[in-house]
């Protein structure tokens, strides 16, 4: 038995009384700082591969109004409607105003439904279907039969 | 009080989706639409009485769709018909004389087309679809078709669109439990979602599958997955507004108990204020308020009671359920067994609508 003046000496046997349990934390410590640099590395990665087809997508849609702006300012009643041409603007606000410089900003992904729905519209409105390869496509295994 | 099959209407191949009464004057006019890919424009003989047996397939239109047509729709003045397809499509019949001929075709949609739905002016249509956006499309003159928005918010599958019957105020309902209105800006620059009804607080916890204003578009009525229905109310009169011009739309009561399996359907007759559910136990049920109390002040202790439940009303899922425009007493049902059948209810008084909007009054 021992009393509590004696817990800050090492009891000889301490190491192997307590084996398994270094064993546990040690593997844990190592398995964890592992863990750490991979994520790291996998992280980058994904944000890497993320901030690059976001970027592509947004720069389709700059393109795209750049070319309609262009068109609208050569002769502009010739395929844009009114309404049409009210959308091209509004999409280039949308353009503009999105905070593509900054990953941390919270309205990244809900602003970019916007951009692609007003995308959608304007195409709508133009009667023209554009697809390019970096289109995000819908989950195709929802409830499709009702 | 109970209801009567006035006839079976058989012809499509597969599952019946949906029906649509023609409104407008003249004798009465019933479209279908079904899995078959196919409408099918149904007529009674002239001068017969709608409600007898005399009803034969006029029409079937194959034209606009490569994929089932989801749901049919009339304009207001009864000359156009539009149709949600699974094809992504809408599709434009117009009706010219007896001759029905397909006029326009939208795209847009990513996805399967749920539901359509025309404003009580026949000005603009609403769409919505799987790919989770509501669109809103204007008729312009010529009848070309513009889009005027597109819409997100839903997190999940919209299944149905319909229209406040005097406003330009949208309803949405959504594999996503939710219940969405949606109004145009003050400055008409675009339209937004100015209100979600759904859980935490009142609101459905499993898919919305259908809403249906009553005549007077201070109340509408929803069916669900949960098996309950819910009706919703706007306590303020048209009046007064909020300051984008909707009135907030509150939770009045639940309609719960009558249902053990999902209400797919549900329609508030704008005649004779009853409302009609149709469900996947195959039966068709109607429902009216308790009026007994007339002490009662308008929305406390208010609900809903069922007066009648036809058992087997189809040989499988009742899909969808409509009400005359006119005839107090007739209903139209789709089910999945593939038939139409038309209805009418006999017995019982019926709460016409007269001065059903009047709240207490002292004098009895």
């Amino acid at each position: 038995m021992r009393d509590r003046d004696d817990e800050e000496e090492e009891d000889i046997f301490d190491s192997v009384v307590n084996l398994e349990g270094s064993h546990l934390q040690q593997g844990f410590d190592d398995g964890f700082r592992d863990g750490v640099a991979a994520g790291k590395e996998e992280g980058r990665e994904v944000g890497l591969k993320t901030g690059f087809e976001l970027g592509e997508e947004i720069g389709f849609y700059r393109g795209c109004c750049d070319v309609w702006k262009a068109a609208i300012e050569k002769d502009a009643n010739a395929f844009f409607s009114a309404r049409a041409q009210r959308n091209v603007r509004q999409f280039d606000e949308q353009l503009i105003s999105y905070p593509l410089l900054n990953p941390q900003d919270e309205r990244l992904q809900d602003l970019v439904d916007t951009i692609r729905a007003k995308f959608r519209a304007i195409m709508s409105m133009l009667s023209i279907h554009l697809d390019y390869e970096g289109y995000p496509k819908p989950n195709l295994t929802d409830d499709a039969s009702f | 009080m109970s209801l009567r099959l006035v006839q079976e209407l058989a012809g499509h191949d597969d599952r019946v989706w949906s029906v649509a009464w023609r409104p407008g004057g003249g004798p009465s006019v019933l479209a279908s639409c079904s899995g078959d890919k196919t409408v099918r424009i149904w007529e009674h003989s002239p001068g017969a009485s709608p409600s007898s047996a005399t009803w034969v397939c006029k029409a079937v239109l194959d034209s606009a769709h490569t994929r089932t047509v989801r749901q049919c729709e009339w304009c207001p003045a009864g000359k156009l018909l539009a149709t949600a397809s699974f094809d992504s499509t809408l599709g434009m019949y117009e009706k010219i004389g007896t001759e029905i001929s397909f006029i326009a075709s939208f795209e847009g949609h990513e996805n399967e087309v749920k539901s359509v739905a025309w404003n009580s002016s026949g000005s603009l249509l609403a769409s919505c679809s799987r790919d989770k956006s509501v669109w809103i499309w204007e008729v312009l003159p010529g009848h070309e078709f513009e889009c005027v928005s597109v819409l997100n918010g839903h997190s999940q599958d919209v299944k149905m669109v319909t229209w406040h019957p005097s406003r330009d105020i949208l309803v949405s309902a959504s594999y996503d439990n939710s219940i969405k209105v949606w109004a145009e800006d003050i400055d008409g620059d675009d339209w937004r979602c100015v209100q979600t009804l759904a859980a935490p607080g009142r609101g459905h916890t499993s898919t919305v599958w259908g809403i249906s204003f009553n005549a007077t578009g201070d109340r509408m009525v929803s069916c669900s997955d949960d098996l309950t229905l819910m009706v919703w109310d706007t306590s303020a009169d048209c009046v007064s507004t909020s300051a984008d011009g909707v009135a907030p739309w509150k939770h009045l009561t639940t309609i719960s108990g009558y249902h053990d399996r999902t209400i797919f359907s549900v329609h508030w007759s704008r005649v004779n204020g009853l409302i009609a559910s149709g469900a996947g136990d195959d039966c068709i049920r109607v429902f009216d308020e308790l009026r007994d109390n007339v002490s009662t002040l308008p929305g406390e202790g208010l609900s809903y009671a069922m007066v009648l439940k036809q058992e087997k009303a189809h040989s499988s899922d009742v899909n969808c359920v409509r009400w005359h425009p006119k005839e107090p007493r007739l209903l139209a049902s789709a089910g999945d067994d593939g038939v139409v059948k038309i209805w009418e209810l006999v017995g019982g008084d019926l709460p016409l609508l007269s001065n059903e909007s009047l709240p207490y009054d002292p004098h009895g």
